[in-house]
């Protein structure tokens, strides 16, 4: 994948992201297209766009709310990391397998930025509320993630650069 | 390999504790640079989505146009008068403000903006406007629209400008109520599923005059928003578990969930400091009539 269609992905993810209401019910998690990005750039491709991936879509993400730069980054990494962690382990082509590490780092990201958010006091969550978050969240991801990584791969596909698989 | 993998991993960590350690200055100018990047695509997006939300309107109330227009030219003749009155009054308020040597507390023009975003985490209550500094959008400002007042301006950058909704739990207004005069302070209670927004106002004595159905409006203390703002009406009113003071929950003006256009209240100060990189003039209004600045009734 170039840099440019990554940069895209995530031009495009971030407005998405931004336009779309959160959802309403399970903690109102906003709808995780950024994750989807930077996670199809961890299962997909070379250690470096996956970190230039997270780097720029936490970002976008910081930039378009009111967390402070550098928070979204690094839950983005975290999640990236388990992603890349769990490759050598799963088929990522299959759409439930994807579904199901979709859910697991979604959750992984929501928790880590609840906890960096929580720390320096920048909401009010308890505990119950942090866990019901980052069970919305997955469900969302569950959803979401096996549709943008068919849309993603239908574009490399399109474009000629399905070759940089690492 | 082992090493270069090393160097890379302190690599990435340097750039995150930078991005996390930025001056908060910098860390505004990145953010600002970035929402200003993203911020034509933000519209664009909203203006193809509101374009086919109109086609599938016209599509679906062609039969009731001509009842629209009728209604609407019933509604242009009623506020034209009501513009009359309130142009009236206005001029006796300068008066008597004048006389009595008040600042004036209300800014006199609105900026208009469009809605183009929400917050890309979902963790705060917030909406992007497309309008910023540029435009004469200043941080502290109130925003409202036309059915009463939805936020503060919180993050301005450039071109765009972040509003916290008063659904917030972090958006705190100083409020009053219209019949009875009592004041307090309303604070968000967040969003929940199938609910229409609502704030909460806490801590009213046990002995103050709170029912449902009252108008609530900024009361002007504290100076961050113009005095006599609606709202939202008192829906419920109970005691708390002390028993010494009351909490009534208010039913906002604005609907929260459809926001389109809003005002953010400029000062003219805000304005003075736009002009200098020049203001786009069609989105100034002159708060006293309602006309684009420059244009008269």
């Amino acid at each position: 994948m170039k840099l440019l269609i990554l940069l895209f992905w995530l031009l495009l993810g971030g407005t998405l992201q931004a336009a779309l209401p959160a959802w309403r019910y399970m903690g109102q998690p906003a709808f995780p297209i950024l994750l989807g990005v930077v996670l199809y750039a961890a299962l997909n491709k070379k250690a470096r766009y996956f970190v230039a991936a997270a780097i720029l879509a936490g970002l976008v993400e910081d930039a378009l709310s009111l967390a402070p730069l550098g928070y979204s980054s690094c839950s983005l990494l975290a999640a990236g990391t388990l992603a890349v962690l769990l490759r050598k382990e799963f088929f990522a082509d299959r759409a439930t397998t994807t579904s199901w590490v979709g859910a697991l780092c979604a959750a992984t990201a929501t928790g880590t930025l609840a906890l960096l958010l929580r720390s320096k006091g920048f909401v009010a969550l308890t505990g119950r509320d942090m866990l019901w978050r980052m069970a919305g969240s997955a469900v969302l991801a569950a959803v979401l993630v096996p549709l943008l990584f068919a849309l993603m791969r239908g574009l490399e596909r399109r474009l000629g650069t399905w070759e940089d698989r690492a | 390999m082992k090493d270069r993998r090393w160097i890379a991993l302190c690599a990435i960590g340097l750039v995150v504790l930078a991005m996390l350690n930025l001056p908060d200055a910098a860390s505004r100018r990145v953010k600002g640079a970035v929402r200003d990047g993203i911020s034509p695509l933000q519209a664009g997006l909203r203006g193809g989505v509101r374009e086919l939300r109109e086609i599938v309107r016209y599509v679906r109330g062609l039969g009731d146009l001509a009842l629209e227009n009728r209604a609407l030219s019933e509604e242009i003749v009623y506020l034209r008068g009501e513009m009359r009155m309130a142009q009236e009054l206005a001029r006796d308020n300068q008066m008597l403000r004048d006389q009595l040597g008040f600042a004036r507390r209300f800014p006199n023009k609105l900026v208009s903006c469009e809605v183009i975003g929400r917050d890309s985490t979902g963790w705060w209550q917030t909406v992007r406007l497309d309008k910023g500094a540029a435009a004469g959008v200043a941080e502290g400002r109130a925003v409202l629209t036309t059915d009463g007042l939805i936020g503060r301006t919180v993050a301005v950058s450039g071109r765009t400008a972040d509003v916290l909704l008063l659904a917030d739990p972090a958006c705190k207004v100083a409020v009053r109520l219209k019949r009875s005069g009592e004041f307090g302070v309303a604070e968000g209670t967040g969003v929940k599923p199938g609910e229409a927004p609502t704030v909460r106002m806490d801590y009213v004595l046990k002995t103050a005059d709170v029912q449902p159905g009252d108008e609530v409006v900024t009361s002007g203390l504290g100076g961050l928003f113009p005095k006599g703002l609606p709202v939202g009406r008192v829906a419920e009113v109970v005691l708390d578990a002390s028993g010494l003071y009351q909490t009534a929950r208010i039913e906002l003006a604005a609907d929260l969930g459809k926001l389109e256009y809003a005002f953010v209240a400029a000062t003219e100060k805000d304005l003075a400091a736009a002009r200098a990189e020049s203001v786009p003039a069609d989105v100034v209004l002159d708060a006293e009539t309602g006309f684009l600045e420059g244009e008269g009734p």
